[in-house]
């Protein structure tokens, strides 16, 4: 028997929604996973590096882990989606990112499935698919999808209830300032994107709750509360958890990142149908200097501070 | 409502004419934003999303110009693929918090040709379905009549004898074909423009510069926005070649997914899967006509436009690995005419220098 091979998954992107069900499939398979580090600075600069200008940071980052994975695999794993269900959409990235690591870095061997369910091209055949590709028998391929696939329910489902939970007993510390922070995995996620400004907030005595972790399907059925028309998947879970959360919440942090089209959009429209819940807006590009962002929180919180001692005055005068 | 509606709808180059004709045709009357100056931009960029792409801007500079100056009861938005969409629903509720009244008409939702007249019945719902398929009709045609005058001009306009003529003979025809209401009428308007067009004198090489125009649809097709790049070019004496314009759009729309198997077919191997709205297009204009030995391509987007970034990386290939000149220009709110021109300048002496290269080895 010849040594297992070894595939690279690039941390950053879809890896931060789907790494259960990835690292399932590629284990049951017999293949090594390696998994690229956090994001660092030297990430983020080889990936501007490489992409072409005006991609977004997300994208920017995504090329920095592929690179990065470079000579510790035999490929690169970059799946490329397009559509999870028949009327919506994923932000055009998604469909691009293959064809652009193969054009941004030609010798590079990669390997990936297609998802677009709106023209009927579904996971679990195009993983299969690729499972086949890749050598593996069809009883095990079937396996190791169908395996995947429920470690990753299981995964999802832990992290709606987790969310749960906390809003039932109104969470650990009823008197602390909680903020939902709402924006894409793959930003609240990143090391070097969405991690420091939560870390700083829970720094600050705020009780953090996120966007992405909630019941998904939900979250897009309640989007259209805010939003009737908006079309794409991920944006739709935002809003969601928005809408979801508003109620519970002192204040609505906003993590975009430059230039994100679908956010700008979203962003705007929330702005105007959110009345009495304060909302920070935090734009972050690859020149972002922690210190500005830091003031700017703080007095996001102070505020949020000072309107709740007002109000508890108003109640105890009253 | 049985009254006469005041229609509107935001510019995109020459296209206001057949909307003219679309709106006066069903009944209702057509509300034509005033042409575009550096305050549209500036009115419609003040009320938008920060880094939204600029078409949003330049349309809500229309919407608002129109508001402002008279009012109308129906605002029209059209436009396929990605944020383009998603436009209508935000524009109309930032305008509606400004106090503004109107029914908004998204002619996106249109997949097919029944489905477009269903959605344009929606600007006078009081017309017959018969007579709002004719005003469809005659309103595709004369947008068609336009593209072919324009696709001559694009080809010929940098070879004219007489400087103006050649916009003499296209503003005439525009003119007649403004007051046509029958297909039969729009045929011979078309047919007696195209006519006036051919008979201004050019002297033009045999083996001209060509120079092809890929990219996303709005800033294509609206001069005002990309700063008049394709006369600039031709301005150079370059013969420039255009493929997308509205009614093929309108086509792919209503014809599924035929358009993006073709296209990735054409992109040959830089392109496996579909990378949204025109861009896929881009990269398999830019490789059929690097081999159909074209001298050079201009790719244009809005700055940060999602799709055709991810086209540029396949084009940057293209144009690193069999040395073909692409410029790339990206528009945004600040984008100025003098910088454009610089580099369109620029590029049109570099492809006439590889010419003279080419000629002499």
């Amino acid at each position: 028997m010849t040594e297992a091979r070894t595939v690279g998954l690039p941390r950053a992107l879809l890896y931060h929604k789907y790494h259960t069900l990835w690292t399932t499939f590629f284990e049951e398979l017999g293949w090594r996973t390696v998994i690229s580090g956090p994001t660092t600075r030297g990430t983020l600069e080889r990936g501007v590096g490489l992409a072409v200008d005006e991609s977004c940071l997300p994208m920017k980052v995504f090329l920095g882990h592929v690179d990065s994975l470079r000579d510790h695999c035999d490929v690169v794993f970059i799946p490329r989606l397009e559509s999870l269900t028949p009327d919506e959409h994923l932000c055009v990235k998604f469909m691009g990112v293959y064809d652009i690591v193969r054009n941004t870095m030609p010798d590079l061997a990669v390997i990936g499935y297609d998802v677009d369910a709106a023209n009927a091209v579904h996971e679990r055949s195009s993983m299969i698919a690729l499972a086949r590709q890749l050598g593996a028998g069809r009883l095990a391929s079937r396996r190791a999808y169908d395996r995947a696939l429920t470690a990753q329910r299981a995964h999802e489902r832990e992290l709606a209830r987790l969310q749960e939970s906390l809003l039932e007993t109104g969470g650990p510390h009823p008197d602390r300032i909680r903020i939902l922070v709402v924006g894409h995995t793959y930003n609240l996620a990143d090391e070097l994107i969405g991690k420091p400004i939560i870390t700083y907030l829970e720094s600050l005595g705020v009780e953090v709750i996120t966007s992405d972790a909630i019941d998904k399907p939900l979250a897009r059925k309640l989007s259209a509360r805010l939003s009737p028309g908006i079309r794409w998947t991920y944006n739709k879970e935002l809003l969601g958890a928005v809408e979801l959360y508003r109620d519970v919440v002192d204040g609505i942090v906003f993590i975009v990142t430059f230039p994100c089209g679908p956010d700008s959009l979203m962003g705007e429209l929330c702005q105007r149908k959110l009345h009495g819940v304060p909302v920070a807006t935090i734009v972050l590009d690859e020149l972002q200097a922690e210190a500005g962002l830091r003031t700017r929180l703080e007095s996001f919180v102070d505020i949020i501070a000072a309107k709740r001692h007002a109000r508890q005055r108003c109640e105890v005068g009253s | 409502m049985t009254g006469k509606r005041r229609v509107t709808f935001p510019h995109m180059g020459e296209y206001w004419i057949a909307f003219e004709t679309l709106a006066e045709m069903l009944g209702a009357e057509a509300v034509i934003a005033p042409r575009m100056t550096r305050h549209t931009l500036e009115a419609g960029a003040h009320v938008s999303p920060e880094f939204v792409c600029v078409p949003f801007k330049y349309n809500m500079g229309n919407f608002l110009e129109t508001l402002e100056g008279g009012g109308a009861d129906v605002i029209v938005q059209a436009g396929g693929g990605c944020r383009f969409g998603y436009y209508g629903e935000v524009q109309e509720a930032i305008l509606k918090d400004m106090g503004y009244e109107f029914e908004l008409v998204n002619l996106i939702k249109a997949e097919s040709a029944a489905q477009l007249v269903r959605e344009v019945r929606r600007m006078q719902p009081s017309v017959s379905y018969v007579r709002a398929a004719r005003a469809v009709a005659v309103a595709y045609r004369q947008a068609q009549a336009i593209e072919a005058a324009e696709a001559y001009v694009r080809l010929n306009i940098g070879f004219e004898v007489e400087r103006g003529a050649t916009d003499r003979a296209l503003n005439s025809f525009l003119r007649d074909l403004r007051t046509t209401r029958t297909l039969r009428a729009v045929r011979e308007v078309r047919e007696r423009g195209l006519a006036d067009l051919a008979a201004v004198p050019i002297d033009k090489p045999a083996d001209p510069l060509r120079v092809g125009v890929v990219g996303e649809l709005y800033v294509l097709m609206e001069p005002f926005a990309n700063c008049g790049v394709e006369r600039k070019l031709a301005a150079a004496g370059v013969e420039v070649h255009r493929f997308i314009n509205g009614t093929s759009l309108i086509a792919q729309g209503v014809g599924g997914r035929k358009h993006v198997r073709h296209a990735l077919d054409a992109a040959g191997p830089w392109v496996e899967y579909h990378l949204g709205a025109d861009a896929t297009e881009s990269v398999a204009k830019t490789w059929e006509l690097m081999n159909a030995g074209f001298d050079g391509m201009v790719h244009l987007k809005p700055f940060g436009c999602m799709p055709e970034v991810s086209a540029m990386s396949a084009l940057q290939r293209i144009s690193r690995e069999h040395t073909f000149p692409i410029l790339f220009l990206s528009y945004d709110a600040q984008t100025a005419e003098a910088g454009v021109q610089t580099r369109v300048e620029a590029f049109c002496d570099m492809l006439a220098m590889r010419r003279r290269r080419d000629a002499s080895a």
